[in-house]
């Protein structure tokens, strides 16, 4: 019994770990994330949308499968969670085997090793000695650092490059689990929201998505926000100037724009649009007197304000209207976009017991504009402005992006750092005394580039066979064999 | 018996065709010189893009005569032709650069320059690099379909929005340019490598019938209209956009009588497929042979409904049913159907070129095992950077949006991408799949890319509204 346990671990080990695991998973990971950028998603198209477009059986139908919510659906998620558990699975299993490799190189070549290895290639050589120095040179040259193998009976030359890149492969996998981490937790614990600030405004209470309210430990007041126009009219650039309040006191400040946001505590603030909220911030007039005897004058004035402009006639500015309309002789607000704005005055005159309605633009039937006593000219109307902010807390940032990084490095290391490994033996034949240098090579990639590397190493060394003189290499052999 | 006659035939000299090549760049290099005179201005964007269409189009000839005789000399000029190609593109890149003051990525069209540009040096660092010689064939088309459809996609400079003011989107941008040529390399190499692998010609020929059937089949279905017509978007020359009835809504014109012509044509492709089908089941091969005169059939029926498509559509008005009165529609606004079109006539021609000169082909190009391993290289160059274009625009997007990855078609599709070319990757180096499989694999990828590329910004809503 327990030994059925064990083959069946091992065996649901071996599956986990297994390439084709990984692979159905993938397949299906690409399959559902199709269906979800086919099938309308949920938080992002609105109800009425969504309704249009299907039938209200399919949508049901859609809605129970969670196909229209897919990137959020618990099998989706549990899926990609899945395919992180045969990723680690997979490294497991394969990442011993790699690191011996990688933590004991292997430096001698056996006889049979020898035999198999390619490419490989045997010089004749005079001596033992003379060989190796040659084969040291050479390697030398080629910017490897050769290193002297003393076995018990035999001596060689061991030169390698690049170990590194044996592992690169984990890197890459490590740093894909960083990502996952890194989203894992901003999944958790990140949240994403909405803040709309008037010019002027304070506030600490975040829209969350989802519908409720976040309460920040610190609040956010906008000192500013503007637009500004290319010549054609669109948009060149949105800016908003916020201060971050805390225990009353201002303890950042910055000029946000697009691409470059606030950051505080963890929280980020994206210009995210910006826009007339309105309200009027200061409405310029000329007023000059109606019967023509006395002077203009300039007055600013807010909603509900109100200025005096003689002895006995006082103005107010008693409403705005962004965007208005006219039904029955009644001046409505239709919405609250600046479309079509009307702005009304109240100019009271003690002198004829009455008021009157000054209207801007004069409305037909509404505006009494030429019965009042003074005529307005109006010269600037400042508008309120709001931006709104995009709020976002991704505690699981870090990871991802130097998840990115590592990934880079990795991916680098993976497919242009090869790991390449050079041995030279002097073999001996005990009967003839003829002696004959075995070079051998591998590369874990780039086999053809290796190739043509290895036979410029083969014809280095024979160049160095060449060159170097018996008698030194006798004298090198007494020294080695004194040590 | 075929190929007992091809080898009958004396090697041609190859005269006439650089002649006639040249001729006709000559021509319209005189005729566009006219032009210039008449406007009296010489370095314009319009001159170098039309200037990178006639070399391109030469250089594509060239290449495509060297496919089908063999003759050395061809590619000398092709290559050349190439050359001034590409002298003529980077001018027109640098143009648009300069005029409107940020990189040429801001726009479909913009992002065409740039791809084709990509193209074309990499046609070339693989013919003089790794001596794949008829890449162009494959290539230079594509860059044509390309350079065309940036007539018609032609949009003036416009200012950059906000969210588009970013070094982070040049970087993802000419990343994913970067990486989408050499995915479309590394498709063209696997189809050589078919070739090289002794893929059935019969294979080819189902394979090519079906993907212009698909074209054929897909237009029929979704724009066949009542009484033979067939819907076309409406389009408003004066802001140079379609029309729109509300967001997102297009309104529709029914052109008359190309609804039947494209049906007809739809027979017609099909039947070669049909012949094909016939012959594998009755197990006799002269349904083959009716199969290839089908082919022919087919070509010559595609061209006349690209002409009777180009000639209908490329303006007048006409009447819609889902609005009162006339409408005008033109040629951009139309750019798939074109592009389908010309992408039909083009795989068919392939198709014929392989079926005469397929010994010819596989004496010019690299080995089976070569090509093999330069597909695997191009794609080992792909895949980081299709890596870092998807981190650079999470990066992006979270600088802008403060969300660095929130599912949206064009992201959820590069995603798909991604793992499309690891599972390559992924199968090859750990599984040992090598040849056949890895080329359909590489093969797989490319179509994944290119609707990424073209099928999630025209099909389906997201983010990337910009490109």
């Amino acid at each position: 019994m327990a030994l059925d346990l064990r083959a069946l671990g091992h065996k649901t080990w071996r599956t986990i770990a297994s390439i084709q695991t990984g692979v159905v998973l993938l397949i299906l990971v690409v399959i559902l994330a199709a269906a979800g950028t086919v099938v309308l998603q949920r938080p992002a198209t609105d109800p009425d949308e969504m309704q249009n477009a299907y039938s209200p059986q399919v949508l049901r139908f859609l809605d129970a499968l969670g196909l229209t919510d897919v990137f959020h659906a618990w099998w989706f998620i549990g899926l990609l969670v899945l395919v992180s558990v045969t990723i680690i699975a997979a490294s497991i299993d394969r990442f011993p085997n790699s690191w011996r490799y990688f933590s004991r190189p292997y430096k001698y070549p056996d006889e049979s090793f020898r035999r198999s290895v390619r490419p490989q290639k045997s010089l004749a050589i005079a001596d033992e000695e003379t060989g190796l120095v040659a084969a040291e040179r050479a390697l030398h040259e080629m910017g490897f650092k050769p290193e002297r193998v003393v076995r018990q009976n035999n001596f060689g030359i061991f030169a390698e490059r690049h170990r590194i890149s044996e592992l690169a492969v984990y890197i890459v996998h490590a740093s894909l689990l960083l990502i996952f981490f890194g989203t894992v937790v901003d999944g958790l614990w990140g949240w994403r929201g909405y803040l709309s600030l008037n010019e002027g405004q304070t506030s600490n209470l975040i829209d969350i998505h989802d519908g409720s309210t976040r309460t920040l430990p610190f609040s956010i007041r906008c000192d500013g926000a503007g637009q500004e126009n290319y010549q054609d009219g669109s948009p060149k650039k949105w800016w908003s100037k916020l201060a971050v309040v805390q225990d009353g006191r201002d303890v950042q400040k910055k000029e946000i724009v697009v691409n470059d946001p606030l950051l505080y505590s963890g929280v980020r603030f994206y210009q995210a649009s910006y826009g007339s909220n309105g309200k009027v911030d200061k409405f310029s007039l000329i007023a000059t007197p109606s019967n023509g005897s006395g002077e203009k004058q300039e007055i600013g004035l807010t909603v509900n304000d109100s200025v005096p402009l003689d002895a006995d006639t006082t103005v107010r500015f008693a409403e705005f209207f962004p965007d208005y309309a006219v039904r029955d002789g009644q001046v409505y607000k239709k919405s609250n976009y600046l479309e079509n704005p009307a702005a009304h005055l109240v100019v009271t005159s003690k002198k004829a017991g009455k008021d009157f309605d000054v209207w801007f633009p004069p409305i037909e039937d509404v505006a009494d504009n030429s019965k009042a006593p003074y005529q307005f000219q109006a010269t600037d109307l400042k508008l309120g402005h709001y931006t709104g902010l995009q709020v976002s807390h991704e505690p699981g940032q870090w990871a991802v992006w130097s998840g990115v990084v590592l990934i880079g490095i990795g991916l680098a290391c993976v497919f242009y750092v090869v790991h390449m490994r050079f041995w030279a033996v002097p073999v001996c034949d005990p009967k003839t005394g003829k002696c004959s240098l075995w070079i051998g090579g591998t590369a874990n990639r780039n086999r053809d580039v290796f190739e043509q590397r290895f036979s410029d190493l083969v014809a280095s060394v024979q160049k160095e066979l060449k060159l170097v003189p018996r008698t030194s290499a006798s004298e090198q052999i007494a020294t080695f064999a004194g040590d | 018996m075929a190929r007992a006659k091809v080898e009958q035939q004396q090697p041609a000299t190859g005269m006439t065709l650089i002649v006639l090549v040249g001729l006709a760049i000559a021509f319209l290099l005189f005729m566009a010189f006219l032009n210039v005179v008449k406007s009296g201005n010489l370095l314009n964007e319009t001159n170098f893009l039309f200037a990178t269409l006639i070399f391109y189009a030469g250089a594509g000839a060239l290449y495509l005569g060297f496919g089908v005789t063999g003759t050395q000399s061809y590619l000398k000029f092709a290559s050349l032709s190439t050359w001034a190609g590409l002298v003529a593109n980077t001018a027109a890149i640098a143009h648009r650069w300069y005029e409107s003051g940020h990189a040429p990525f801001a726009s479909v069209y913009e992002m065409l320059l740039s791809f084709v540009w990509t193209l074309a040096v990499l046609t070339l660092v693989a013919e003089k690099k790794y001596g794949v010689k008829v890449i162009g064939t494959v290539t230079m088309p594509v860059a044509i379909v390309g350079v065309v459809l940036m007539q018609l996609l032609r949009t003036d400079v416009h200012p950059l929005v906000p969210a588009l003011q970013s070094t982070w989107l040049h970087v993802h941008v000419t990343l994913a340019m970067l990486a989408y040529a050499a995915c479309a390399l590394s498709f063209a190499l696997a189809m050589m490598f078919l070739i090289q692998d002794n893929l059935k010609t019969e294979t080819v020929l189902a394979v090519t019938s079906a993907s212009t059937l698909a074209v054929y089949v897909s237009i029929v279905l979704t724009r066949f209209e009542k009484w033979g017509g067939l819907n076309l978007v409406a389009w408003n020359p004066e802001v140079k956009s379609e029309v729109f009835l509300s967001k997102g809504v297009r309104l529709f014109v029914v052109v008359p009588d190309l609804g039947w012509l494209m049906t007809l044509t739809l027979l017609v492709v099909a039947s070669p497929l049909v012949f094909y089908g016939l012959a594998r089941w009755k197990k006799n091969d002269s349904f083959l042979t009716l199969a290839n005169r089908a082919v022919f059939l087919s070509i010559l029926l595609q061209v006349m409904t690209l002409v009777m498509f180009v000639l209908r559509a490329r303006d007048g008005r006409y009447s819609s049913l889902d609005a009162d009165g006339l409408f005008p529609t033109t040629l951009a606004a139309s750019p798939f159907i074109l592009s389908g079109l010309v992408g039909g006539i083009f795989i068919s021609l392939l198709y014929l070129l392989l079926l005469w000169r397929r010994p010819d082909l596989e004496r010019s190009l690299p080995s089976a095992d070569n090509l093999d391993r330069i597909t695997y290289k191009t794609i080992c160059l792909a895949f980081p950077l299709l890596t870092l274009m998807i981190a650079s625009g999470a990066y992006w997007a979270n600088q802008t949006w403060g969300s660095y990855w929130s599912w949206d078609p064009k992201e959820t599709w590069a995603a798909i991408t991604w793992l499309v070319y690891a599972g390559y990757l992924h199968m090859r180096i750990t599984r040992g799949w090598r040849g056949r499989r890895a080329a359909y694999f590489a093969i797989l990828g490319f179509a994944v890319v290119m609707f990424t590329f073209f099928g999630v910004t025209y099909l389906l809503p997201g983010l990337h509204a910009y490109a």
